[in-house]
């Protein structure tokens, strides 16, 4: 009775596991699919549609809003932009944030925790406040980064930071690695921390020490960590929206525009919500590629 | 227990039919607007002076800044529960929502004795017709001057300009006094202040009459923003900049900022609109006077034409509440009110009939209410009449031109091309 009992009772459990999985899994599906699932799915129906905020009627244009935007110059500034972010992000960034953290962990001993704070401190800072701040020094008429240019003898640029085309973007570049910086120290130094020390020493041993030391241990080391902070820094890159929405607000005339604010400018400022939408399928792909990439790499760190 | 059930069933039998009574004795009209200085500080007044008046309605506001009002306007339309009334500019905004059928025709409301219809004249009433037909309710209007510091004009005897020659020429002047003075700053960071400039300087150069066809992209496909009279207008641009009126970075200065340095006397001008006359005041500076754009010689402009943005109300189409809400509206522009409005905002009402009997109005204010009745004909901002692209294509282009990235030809070029796409696009 017993024998036979025993496997009815392991598929009983097995079917009654299944149906708490399913039970716990639900509530995050249904959320998904309400606030991930259908979104996207509504966005991708009207890329297929020409209408604004307010149409009554929505003209189907098939993939006509994609080869607007392919053919579209802004379109491509603004990916040239993202690019431009993401690629300066990583050196910026990734680089300065590993060199910030290779110096405290193993360079410098005294007060560590306080330039520690110090440099992580901007991250903490909402985007739309850092952007407020650094509009007031870089104002061209009363901002102190003039006066400094000026005080050392050199000359600032004549259409003032943001307001110069040809330097515009590299100025919003800096001011978002001022932002994170920070951040990817962090992240970076618990991965130095986490690398044993008597690597070191054995190094050490054998000569290895100093640049050498960090280029064939440190570096090694902490690879899996460089990958998350890369593609953490890229997806960033091609979402950024609102420190360029209030420092320059993707001007001037367009050569600090980025996708992100190219969709929120013609969706709601020129009403082509057809059009806004195609590009956020556009960037949509592309933030699932990394997505998938930035899993794929985890999964193997 | 069965008294306790049916004593249940009873209480929310009783709150059922109950609840929807006490609603149905209130009418509530959801009042949506921007968040302008002052503005709540008005409504809370007219609210409070409304109840006395139909205690049956209950007003309910809600103000925004004006980027997140501009999106959130456009969503809450399509939804199930827009408010009642809603602020919007009129030009393409205003009139973009009627073809598109989401506000109310008013035409049959507002005609008793207290009703807007009554109270407005019929030049503020045609500014929110389409079709014969009323579309809403004009509250105010904004215009645009040139504003200079009385006491350094009177200190260096400079002449106030009554020509656009002369405006080049004080800015000449004002440089020779002092080459660190900036004549007249421009803040061009959000784009929209240099628009402001050739919305006039086109007035005065190309007219109206012939940019009409052009704004409304209706002219032929040939002779679509094609009067060279367009790049004469955007040659004055440069000229402003040559004569050394504007700083060096206008693209990248805020038009705060420069409101501060007009204010704080750094620049004896500026372009400013009438709402800056109640900001300057209010940070203690009352020298100064102000002047319109001046004529340009040789160009095609109608005499006596200025700025003039209209800003109103209109009805959503979804209302369920269209007398209650023209009711509250009509009593925003009553006499008694828009006195407090101009009061209280420093802004033009619709209704200045009653102006003279407030004691509260600075000079100022009254000059540009008295400036504002005498408008021939009011010539609304490029970016509010223009189709959106084309708009933009406008703003962006003045942005280039302040940079020399283009030349003004090469910038009507760019209206030119985007016009033509809209015109497509319009016509299918």
């Amino acid at each position: 009775m017993s024998q036979t009992s025993r496997p009815r009772s392991r598929s009983g459990n097995l079917a009654a596991e299944k149906l708490t999985y399913a039970a716990m899994l639900t509530p995050a599906l249904l959320l998904l699919a309400v606030f991930v699932f259908i979104p996207v799915a509504l966005v991708i129906y009207g890329s297929l549609f020409d209408f604004g905020l307010t149409s009554r009627d929505w003209t189907f244009v098939g993939l006509g809003n994609y080869v607007e935007a392919f053919g579209d110059d802004v379109f491509w500034i603004a990916l040239r932009n993202n690019l431009i972010i993401v690629i300066g992000s990583i050196v910026l960034q990734v680089g300065f944030g590993t060199l910030l953290a290779a110096v405290l962990d193993r360079g410098v001993r005294l007060g560590r925790t306080l330039m520690r704070t110090i440099i992580f401190a901007p991250m903490v800072i909402s985007s739309v406040a850092v952007g407020l701040i650094w509009l007031i020094i870089l104002d061209p008429n009363v901002g102190p980064l003039n006066a400094v240019v000026k005080g050392v003898g050199l000359t600032p640029p004549k259409l003032g930071w943001l307001g110069d085309p040809s330097i515009s973007i590299w100025v919003v570049l800096g001011i978002a690695a001022w932002q994170y910086t920070g951040f990817m120290m962090v992240l970076i130094l618990a991965g130095l921390q986490a690398v044993p020390k008597d690597i070191y020493q054995a190094a050490a041993l054998d000569g290895a020490t100093g640049l050498r030391a960090f280029w064939y241990i440190t570096l090694p080391s902490i690879r899996n960590i460089l990958i998350v902070a890369i593609l953490i820094t890229t997806v960033g890159g091609f979402k950024v929206f609102d420190l360029i929405f209030v420092t320059t607000g993707g001007g001037p005339a367009n050569s600090t525009q980025v996708l992100g604010t190219y969709i929120y400018l013609q969706a709601f400022n020129i009403g082509e919500m057809g059009f806004a939408n195609a590009i956020s399928v556009v960037l949509l792909l592309i933030a699932v590629g990394l997505g998938w990439l930035q899993l794929k790499t985890s999964r193997k760190a | 227990m069965k008294v306790l059930g049916t004593a249940c069933v009873v209480s929310l039998a009783a709150l059922a039919i109950g609840m929807p009574a006490v609603a149905a004795d209130k009418a509530t009209v959801k009042f949506w607007t921007l968040k302008n200085p002052g503005m709540a500080e008005f409504a809370a007044e007219a609210i409070e002076a409304f109840k006395e008046k139909r205690p049956d309605i209950e007003v309910v506001y809600e103000d925004f800044p004006n980027e997140a009002y501009k999106t959130a306007i456009q969503v809450a339309l399509n939804g199930s529960e827009p408010p009642d009334a809603f602020y919007n500019w009129v030009g393409e905004d205003s009139a973009r929502l009627v073809r598109e059928g989401l506000v109310m025709d008013v035409s049959e409301y507002g005609t008793e004795p207290d009703g807007f219809q009554s109270i407005l004249s019929d030049g503020w009433l045609s500014t929110l017709q389409y079709d014969g037909k009323q579309y809403g309710v004009p509250l105010e209007a904004v215009s645009k001057f040139f504003y200079y510091n009385t006491n350094f004009f009177a200190e260096h005897e400079l002449k106030v300009p009554d020509s656009f020659d002369g405006l080049l020429q004080s800015c000449r002047d004002i440089r020779a006094i002092d080459e660190d003075i900036v004549p007249m700053p421009l803040g061009n960071s959000e784009r929209w202040k240099l628009n402001h400039f050739i919305t006039m300087l086109n007035e005065r150069v190309v007219g109206h009459e012939a940019a009409n066809p052009d704004y409304a992209l209706e002219a032929d496909d040939a002779t679509l923003f094609t009067n060279p009279r367009y790049v004469e207008a955007l040659q004055k641009v440069l000229d402003l900049q040559e004569a050394g009126c504007f700083q060096d970075a206008p693209n990248a200065t805020s038009p705060e900022l420069t409101r501060t340095m007009f204010a704080t006397e750094a620049s004896p001008m500026i372009y400013c609109g009438s709402w800056c006359a109640g900001i300057f005041n209010g940070e203690g500076f009352e020298d100064f006077k102000m002047f319109r754009m001046p004529e340009v010689k040789g160009g095609d402009g109608a005499d006596g034409t200025n700025f003039l943005i209209v800003q109103g109300y209109q009805i959503s189409a979804k209302s369920k509440y269209p007398e209650e809400t023209v009711a509250w509206l009509s009593h925003l522009v009553s006499p008694e009110m828009a006195v407090r409005y101009a009061e209280t905002m420093g802004r033009v009402p619709s209704n200045p009939a009653s102006l003279d009997s407030s004691d509260q109005l600075t000079e100022s204010f009254k000059w540009i209410a008295k400036d504002v009745s005498e408008i021939t004909v009011p010539i609304n901002v490029l970016d509010v009449k223009l189709e959106n692209t084309v708009s933009e294509a406008y703003l962006d282009g003045g942005v280039e031109l302040l940079n020399g990235t283009l030349t003004p030809e090469q910038v009507m070029e760019k209206v030119r091309e985007t016009a033509l796409k809209a015109k497509a696009k319009l016509d299918k």
